[in-house]
């Protein structure tokens, strides 16, 4: 008996020793962070000085009263609400058509995934030149349609369109990938079966591809609205949260509030709101639609 | 096992002795640490800089770092004061004064000017006041400047030949900007886009990193037209007055006369391009110019004058001791170094800034080198007007932010100036009342 505990514990602590590195990272650089910003919500600290000074609520309810956070939480809501399910329905079809037998499938599926590999700050770069009101490529496209230029960046309106085309852009290819690896593991007999009961290309798709790739469009829902919820790197390189702060998320705000003016409660308040939020929006989604959409 | 285990505490001390800071250099020098973010072509410069100082004393080893951008450099100092790694000496900018004092992280320049290695107040009084406004926080120095910049107009001489205006005589009034601009402001192809543009107004995103350089360069129009953002006793703000509504109507106007939202803000690259006859530039960017502008036929005049007054804004490079220094005296001793006359004439001659005190101007070498350079005279010689802002001690940065959203509003918006500016000084002053004095 003592023999055996004694390998258990050798065991353990050989263990723990090789999982030290992943442990130690893990917390320094995520789990005390999360722990100490939790604490710094409740307290007026501007990074500088040694003393924090307690403040119980006030930077929640300072924020919760503040008429520039609502306009930020709604830009944020906004870009999540037009970015997923354009991405998801865009991703859906191409994922359909490039499990089929076609020409350059491997190209395409390539090039349809590489924005995800692109760093979105050099992307954004491009996507600048894109949009230029002067020399940009979508503009004179949409010329060549008969549309007239839009100012993509320097409009208020057309700003936010600009970073949901390219919030689009550059998740397509990961809901892409995890559609093609859902359509891959609906079975062949099921669409034989259709055919032999008369059933056209349409209903098959809406009757066995759609129904059968529930469990992969609820992932991918709950992943990318976290994701989108989070949008930070692209609004920073691509419009500033411009103009006229019609492009400010919520992660942008909580940046400016710690980088810029030095108020970390305040930003470390506004990033458990945002935890908040997103936990809500996934214990809604997990109700709703576990019911219909996990296999048994 | 064990072997694993001894392998780890091996590479452990490894690390450490690798990260150990040294003070004192194998030959026995001091080191003095020395954070900076002069723009790149500025380098070879500063370069030469230090190893005058080197050569003239031996025993100090000066360490010059770079760190691109202003906003990675106040993040680092953050970090660095919190993780006892400051530097001797570092750039700041005044904005942050109120936090650095807060924290105690600073030294008053008073510490250093009064003790046995000092400054006369002779000395002090022969650099451009404006400047030493700049490095104060309530009315304390805690900084001094290492070189004097301000605002130009930049211009291209063949633009203005072509639209029959002398090129040797650039806009001197508002007036003359506002009808020089129009003229300059063509289209050529007549599709209704302007493919040249006659003066660029610096409208940049309020929430951007540039915001402060655009409200730095508003900051001249204001005073031109008599005003100021922020009264003297910083209680209450002033830019919603009149002569901040005169300035900001000229910009608004150059700025939608011109269709200014669908041109790029790299008004530099737009320049070269020849697609742009004027904007306003400092003279850090005088060295760059040679070489991106070696196409272009371009000068640098003084500001045009407002309806009151003649003015431009004065900037500079502000270096300051940290207390986490093991040698401020040796820190300073470099500081000292700096502002003295043939070192500041050496330095305006191997960089392009400006010197920060009138005194240079007597040096014979000084005056033969702006004889040849007219462009870095006309910087020079603006300095006899230019101002820097009133100290703002307290939410400096929420100030500039709200005044930053106030232009952007106006211009880029189109939006009302009065009621732009008024929610702007109005969300202003209630910060201002909530400080306790």
């Amino acid at each position: 008996m003592s023999k055996k505990i004694k390998f258990y514990k050798k065991e353990s602590f050989s263990a723990i020793l090789f999982l030290s590195p992943t442990l130690i990272i893990f917390s320094v650089f995520i789990l005390l962070p999360v722990v100490f910003s939790f604490y710094l919500s409740f307290h007026d600290w501007n990074m500088f000085s040694a003393d924090k000074q307690y403040v119980g609520f006030d930077n929640y309810s300072k924020m919760l009263t503040s008429a520039e956070f609502w306009r930020v939480l709604k830009n944020t809501a906004v870009y999540t609400f037009c970015t997923v399910p354009l991405s998801m329905a865009v991703a859906l079809v191409i994922a359909f058509f490039l499990n089929k037998k076609i020409i350059g499938k491997k190209f395409l599926r390539t090039a349809f995934f590489t924005p995800v590999v692109i760093s979105a700050v050099a992307a954004a770069v491009i996507w600048r030149w894109i949009y230029d009101p002067n020399f940009g490529l979508l503009n004179y496209v949409l010329g060549l349609i008969g549309i007239p230029a839009i100012n993509w960046i320097n409009n208020p309106t057309a700003a936010m369109s600009a970073l949901i085309i390219m919030g689009v852009w550059k998740s397509l290819g990961s809901n892409m990938i995890l559609y093609l690896a859902g359509l891959q593991g609906i079975p062949d007999h099921y669409y034989e079966a259709a055919e032999i009961d008369g059933a056209g290309g349409w209903h098959k798709f809406w009757r066995i591809t759609v129904p059968l790739l529930g469990p992969t469009t609820f992932f991918i829902l709950v992943i990318s609205i976290i994701g989108s919820f989070q949008v930070f790197d692209i609004v920073y390189v691509l419009t500033y949260g411009g103009p006229l702060g019609a492009t400010k998320v919520l992660v942008f705000y909580l940046y400016e509030h710690a980088f810029k003016f030095f108020n970390m409660g305040y930003a470390s308040a506004a990033a458990y709101i945002l935890f908040a939020i997103i936990f809500i929006l996934t214990l809604l989604q997990t109700k709703f639609m576990r019911t219909h959409y996990t296999i048994k | 096992m064990f072997r694993s285990i001894t392998f780890l505490i091996i590479c452990c001390l490894l690390i450490f002795a690798f990260s150990c800071e040294k003070n004192k250099d194998s030959d026995g020098k001091l080191t003095i640490t020395f954070w900076h973010s002069f723009v790149s072509s500025t380098i070879p410069a500063l370069n030469k800089l230090v190893q005058k100082f080197e050569d003239e004393h031996p025993e100090i080893h000066i360490h010059a770092q770079y760190i691109p951008t202003g906003d990675a450099l106040i993040q680092k100092l953050i970090t660095s004061i919190q993780s006892k790694t400051a530097p001797d000496i570092s750039w700041i900018h005044a904005d942050f004064l109120e936090d650095l004092v807060s924290a105690d992280a600073i030294y008053k320049m008073s510490y250093f000017i009064n003790g046995e290695n000092g400054l006369s107040q002779d000395e002090i009084s022969k650099i451009y006041p404006s400047l030493l406004v700049y490095s104060s926080w309530q009315d304390t120095l805690y900084s001094l400047p290492m070189e004097a910049t301000n605002l130009g107009l930049l211009y291209n001489k063949q633009h203005f030949r072509d639209a029959k205006l002398d090129p040797e005589s650039p806009p001197k009034t508002w007036d003359e900007l506002r009808s020089y601009a129009k003229k300059l402001s063509i289209d050529k192809n007549g599709d209704g886009k302007f493919d040249q543009i006659g003066f660029f107004v610096p409208i940049y995103p309020s929430s951007g990193p540039l915001y402060p350089w655009m409200v730095w360069q508003w900051m001249p129009f204001i005073w031109q037209a008599g005003g100021y953002l922020i009264n003297e006793e910083q209680t209450k703000v002033l830019f919603n007055m009149k002569p901040g509504i005169e300035a900001l109507e000229l910009w608004k106007e150059l700025y939608l006369n011109s269709n200014m939202s669908t041109f790029t803000t790299d008004y530099d690259v737009a320049f070269a391009a020849g697609r742009l006859s004027m904007a306003m530039d400092g003279p850090w960017n005088l060295g760059r110019f040679n070489e991106l502008l070696k196409n272009v036929d371009w000068a640098i005049a003084p500001l045009p004058a407002g309806p009151v007054k003649q003015a431009t804004v004065a900037g500079g490079e502000y270096l300051t001791i940290f207390k986490q220094s093991k040698h401020p005296q040796e820190a300073w001793t470099f500081i000292k170094w700096l502002i003295r006359p043939d070192i500041q004439a050496f330095w305006s001659m191997n960089s392009g800034y400006l010197p920060i005190r009138r005194d240079v101007l007597q040096n014979k070498e000084y005056q033969d080198y702006l004889a040849s350079n007219p462009n870095l005279k006309a910087y020079v010689e603006q300095m006899d007007y230019a101002q820097t802002q009133r100290s703002i001690d307290f939410f400096t940065l929420e100030i500039t932010r709200n005044l930053a959203i106030a232009l952007e509003k106006a211009t880029l918006g189109n939006m009302d100036i009065k009621t732009v500016l008024d929610e702007a000084a109005s969300e202003s002053n209630k910060l201002l009342d909530s400080v306790k004095r």
